[in-house]
């Protein structure tokens, strides 16, 4: 379908041209010598720790970058971005867990990383897999590698690797999923900069890195608008961009023609607690940030279920709603948030097997409509008219049920009162979410690694260990 | 052979294949099959199948649509057989079928008595806008065991508790029973109004009418 445009063309342009002024007259703090010496080289200015970019270099970086991805799962399972499909992927890095059954949250473990996998897989409209918690059970240094580690066996399914935050963690990344199958240049590797426009020097050696082992960079600047980016939502998808396109400039500089996601993670403050996310302008913004990463051929990935609240409730349901259909209608290669909850800081089993069904009618909607002679069906109605005039028992009605033309959700309550409260003793469809989930981590099964790969992933995490810990 | 043939006419009714089962039925009778083997061990196993789907969620409406006028149009071919062999299928009952005076609207009791007369119930369907007296004229004109009464309008479906006061004022229950459905219609309703039971789909419309005529 057309992509749903929240800003004219010229608004666009003028987007671009106020990206290309910040980084060229704001400049970005930046104190990492090596790559300060290769974005002088290529025509940088450096002054007072900030460096300044001229506008064609960032536009050649643009031209250079190849911007249609292709991310694998362990089974040969490819997720093609940039060609007009929506894939979904679900949160990464949530502290807590809730428990959907008691109402409970707890700190996650291990073992929620891999369970979650586990249901994700089974999911459909889960297209690819992050890892899900942050365990609190392993060494703070070595989280992002133990998360990867607990991801790799329990899917088949594409997996993006953690979010990272020092050059090592790239090298044993690459090498984990090697293991499995995964190529360097099919494996999505993500670092954020900081807000306002700054980038710490470990972060500059994991974007070298990154550009030298030709991972998928999908970088996630995540500016809190009228906090640390402008309060109005295009001058911080403004700041935003120059911040992830500063870490493209210096990927083609290392490596031209390296692979390049757009993404885009600003929330708007909440100016009566501090925190960020579920309002209706994340949707906004997210469509938004598509549309202007698109003005660049890239394949964009942004916020998709998205929410403050707590429990799976109205509230949860209304904003992911919005700010997932609505980035979607705009076009988004890539929506996150899968499983997601109070502002991403907790996750939920039952939340993810609500947000597969959701994900479906997202997907339905961005499928849009066809108006050609067969949905038109003028010769069925004539047909119709003619005969038994009803369109139940026509041929046409089973063809296009079958064709999707509907998207049949499978925990949503469609029932009359009287059965919901018979046969279904007035089960909601949170209710049927929590069984459902449940029921998926009693019965599913992921085909399992190789013993030989389980050990080589020990064995590379041990190295990580010696490298990573003792270093401290 | 036959076993085949029986699988292939289920199979007919499953897939709502109206042409297929036409063309099934014909081929029994140049087989010189038994026409009510025919029915009961071929279209009926398909008609049951769809109809359990149906119940558990798992088949569509048109699918149960299409099964329903694939076996009627089955039914249709073999019937001629049976009244040469003087026999006749075992009829469940007679139902008479009506959308109450005022309301045009009759989809779903279309549908209803689709499935009671490929379930094996004889049918008299008079259509819409149907004033008590000629429902109760027609099902005494053919000696109904059943009425059943469609309303989709909160304004019409008033009307179903006339017929069934008029029933009462002329002693004809429980000689005739009285199913009541439509979209406003509720077990409440029925309760309410001394229906006989109702049903959400058509379906549970023909279990209904199976408990109601006593052939459960």
């Amino acid at each position: 379908m057309p992509p749903l445009k929240f800003l004219s063309d010229e608004d666009i342009k003028a987007m671009h041209e106020a990206t290309l002024r910040v980084l060229q007259e704001a400049g970005v703090f930046w104190t990492h010598k090596p790559s300060l010496e290769i974005l002088q080289g290529a025509g940088c200015t450096v002054k007072d720790n900030r460096v300044f970019f001229p506008p064609n270099l960032v536009m050649e970086s643009i031209a250079k970058a190849n911007k249609r991805p292709v991310i694998r799962g362990r089974n040969g399972q490819v997720n093609e971005l940039g060609g007009g499909d929506l894939y979904f992927h679900n949160l990464g890095g949530a502290r807590d867990v809730f428990d959907a059954r008691t109402g409970t949250r707890r700190i996650a473990t291990d073992q929620d990383v891999i369970n979650s996998t586990r249901l994700l897989d089974a999911l459909p409209n889960a297209h690819t897999i992050t890892p899900f918690f942050t365990p609190q059970d392993v060494p703070g240094e070595l989280m992002s590698l133990y998360m990867f580690r607990h991801c790799l066996p329990h899917t088949t399914k594409p997996v993006q690797g953690p979010g990272i935050q020092f050059a090592e963690e790239v090298k044993y990344a690459v090498e984990m999923a090697r293991v499995v199958g995964i190529p360097a240049s099919e494996l999505t590797l993500s670092l954020s900069p900081v807000s306002p426009l700054t980038v710490h020097d470990h972060a500059a050696a994991a974007v070298i890195e990154m550009a030298k082992a030709g991972v998928v960079s999908s970088n996630l600047p995540c500016p809190t608008g009228g906090a640390t980016s402008p309060m109005t939502i295009t001058g911080s998808i403004v700041q935003q961009s120059a911040e992830t396109l500063c870490l493209l400039v210096l990927a083609q500089l290392v490596n031209p023609g390296c692979t390049f996601v757009y993404c885009g993670r600003l929330g708007m403050l909440e100016p009566r607690t501090g925190l960020i996310w579920g309002g209706v302008e994340l949707g906004l913004s997210s469509a938004a940030t598509v549309q202007l990463g698109h003005y660049y051929g890239f394949s964009v990935n942004v916020y998709g279920f998205s929410t403050n609240a707590h429990t799976l409730d109205a509230q949860n349901a209304f904003e992911r709603s919005l700010n997932a259909a609505i980035p979607a209608l705009a076009g988004a290669d890539e929506l996150s948030g899968i499983g997601e909850m109070e502002a991403g800081v907790m996750g939920s089993f039952a939340q993810m097997v609500l947000d597969n069904e959701l994900a479906g009618s997202v997907l339905r909607l961005h499928r849009g409509l066809s108006a050609d002679a067969e949905h038109l069906a003028v010769d069925i109605i004539l047909d119709v008219m003619n005969g038994t005039r009803n369109f139940l028992g026509q041929k046409h009605t089973m063809k296009h049920l079958r064709a999707g033309e509907l998207a049949l959700t499978k925990l949503a309550e469609r029932n009359s009162w009287d059965t919901w409260e018979e046969k279904l003793e007035r089960k909601q469809m949170a209710d049927h979410a929590i069984d459902e989930a449940e029921r998926i981590l009693r019965e599913h099964e992921v085909p399992p690694l190789e013993p030989q790969q389980e050990k080589e992933l020990d064995r590379i995490m041990a190295a990580a260990e010696t490298e990573m810990v003792k270093k401290k | 052979m036959s076993e085949e043939l029986y699988k292939q006419m289920a199979q007919s009714i499953i897939e709502g294949e109206k042409e297929t089962a036409i063309e099934l039925a014909q081929k029994s009778i140049e087989l010189n099959m038994h026409p009510l083997d025919t029915i009961t061990k071929g279209f009926v196993v398909g008609v049951n199948y769809i109809g359990d789907q149906f119940g558990k969620g798992e088949a569509f409406l048109p699918e149960l649509v299409m099964a329903g006028e694939a076996m009627k149009a089955a039914v249709a071919v073999l019937e001629p057989e049976l009244l040469k062999l003087g026999e006749a299928r075992e009829m469940m009952g007679r139902v008479v079928l009506a959308t109450v005076e005022g309301d045009i609207h009759e989809i779903g009791k279309t549908l209803v008595g689709t499935m009671l007369s490929a379930s094996g119930f004889e049918v008299v369907d008079l259509g819409v806008d149907q004033p008590a007296e000629k429902i109760i004229g027609k099902a005494l004109e053919i000696d109904a065991q059943l009425i059943g009464m469609s309303a989709l309008l909160t304004t019409t479906m008033v009307r179903q508790r006339e017929v069934i006061e008029e029933l009462d004022k002329e002693g004809l229950r429980p000689r005739i029973k009285v199913m009541v459905g439509g979209a406003p219609i509720t077990k409440d309703w029925a309760d309410k109004i001394k229906a006989d039971g109702t049903s959400e789909d058509a379906v549970g419309a023909v279990q209904l009418a199976k408990k109601l005529v006593g052939k459960e």
